[in-house]
């Protein structure tokens, strides 16, 4: 029973050892928290304790531990054309806080918000695919589909960027199979389907306290989301600039990771074994 | 020296001259031990880099080490009823999509006359005339936008370059 409780806890803190080769689509493996017999995750169980164990993680206070803010500057999402909103008729009244003051007929997004918005969802990112968790990119932009689902195969992740089917996330364990592992981050590169309502994955990422980063433009609606960052969504320049941005801060995450086991293997030729 | 040190670690500094910094007080920490060399190339090569950094931030406007604000990049510039330079990024036969800066795309058809030398790539005037087409709807809460600016497409930007190398071979 206490094996049972410590996976529990290790898939609460989302430390699962074991994971799938990185596909277009969603791929699941065993979750502790609804599983059938003991014997089926006896394996994972030993990884868990390993990877807990040896490597410590980076306090979460400390702030910007990769060093993420290199990555960008404000000139860049200047140039990038982050700043360009909807017209004044489309604004949402929730994204106020976010804009700047300016008589021009449509909305201008703050990029000093942008800027610290963005720094905290880079670092939120790094610090998750540190942790081994599945990070899902979600946009409906057909635009932009390649795109995203070129990054999150670049950096080893998952992208969901066709019609999301209802119990994705909610009915996952009766649609997919008993003991499926669901993601432990989700990117929006754009909150709005094509009818321009707000996509149902960020109702559902927030009823299965996933939490939910999202770019957030001048005609959505940002409450929902837990790191909203504001900025352009609609240009092609923008977003690759977001795609490689959390590419990059994933990438870096994942290196160091590699570099700490390394490094603690090391100095721990013997293996435990529990 | 120690002190010089400290300071420049806490100052978020912008991406390119954080490397060089970093570098320095690495180097100029090494060099508490040893001599700081007074002489020689490399001393010449760091006093000739930071007079070199030095005269470059002064022509881009920012001190390094502090943080540009957007106030200071943004410049409110009215784009309607403007003549803009775009470029074509993707073609469908007749219909041009435009890039010319701003949000969105414009696409424009392509005009019966000089209409074959316009292909991907190729760089036009247009003027605009709405940077981005929305309609508020009986019943609406919102405007229901389009995702397109409108723009009517005036020529190649190939016609002046063509003037102006004819005017300097004339000069030659």
């Amino acid at each position: 029973m206490s094996n049972i409780r410590h996976l529990f806890l290790a898939s609460r803190s989302g430390l699962l050892g074991f994971r799938h080769v990185g596909a277009a689509k969603v791929k699941f493996s065993i979750n502790g928290q609804h599983f059938a017999t003991a014997s089926s995750i006896k394996s994972p169980e030993i990884q868990i304790q390993s990877f807990t164990e040896k490597v410590p993680n980076p306090p979460l206070e400390k702030h910007d531990h990769f060093r993420l803010s290199e990555l960008f500057t404000l000139k860049d999402l200047f140039d990038a054309r982050v700043h360009l909103g909807h017209k004044k008729g489309c604004r949402h009244r929730l994204m106020e806080p976010y804009l700047y003051n300016s008589s021009l007929d449509y909305d201008i997004l703050d990029l000093d918000k942008t800027e610290e918005h963005l720094r905290l969802a880079l670092n939120v990112t790094a610090q998750t695919a540190y942790r081994g968790g599945i990070i899902l990119f979600v946009s409906r932009r057909r635009q932009f589909c390649h795109l995203v689902e070129t990054t999150a195969k670049e950096c080893g992740e998952y992208a969901h960027t066709r019609y999301w089917q209802g119990g994705l996330l909610t009915n996952a364990h009766i649609q997919y199979g008993q003991g499926v592992r669901l993601p432990d981050l989700i990117i929006f590169l754009s909150t709005l389907n094509n009818v321009f309502q707000q996509h149902v994955a960020i109702r559902d990422a927030a009823k299965m306290n996933i939490p939910t980063i999202g770019v957030v433009d001048s005609n959505c609606n940002p409450s929902s989301i837990t790191y909203p960052v504001p900025g352009n969504d609609d240009t092609p320049v923008a977003m690759e600039l977001y795609c490689r941005l959390f590419k990059m801060s994933i990438n870096r995450a994942k290196d160091k990771r590699r570099q700490m086991e390394l490094l603690q293997g090391l100095s721990e030729p013997s293996s435990s074994s529990s | 020296m120690a002190a010089l040190c400290k300071l420049r670690f806490g100052v978020r500094s912008a991406v390119r001259f954080s490397p060089s910094i970093s570098i320095r007080t690495s180097f100029s920490s090494d060099c508490d031990d040893g001599a700081r060399p007074g002489s020689g190339f490399a001393a010449a090569f760091q006093r000739q880099a930071e007079l070199q950094r030095e005269a470059d931030g002064d022509q881009s406007g920012s001190i390094p080490g502090q943080e540009q604000t957007f106030a200071s990049l943004f410049k409110e510039a009215p784009i309607r009823d403007n003549v803009v330079v775009g470029r074509i990024f993707h073609v469908v036969r007749d219909d041009l999509y435009i890039d010319y800066g701003g949000k969105f795309h414009c696409v424009c058809r392509r005009p019966a006359a000089g209409g074959e030398r316009l292909q991907r790539g190729s760089r036009v005037r247009l003027k605009i005339l709405d940077p981005e087409l929305t309609a508020r709807f009986l019943g609406a809460k919102t405007d229901t936008t389009l995702l397109e600016a409108q723009g009517i497409l005036l020529g190649p930007l190939e016609g002046r370059e063509v003037q102006k190398r004819g005017q300097n071979q004339k000069q030659e």
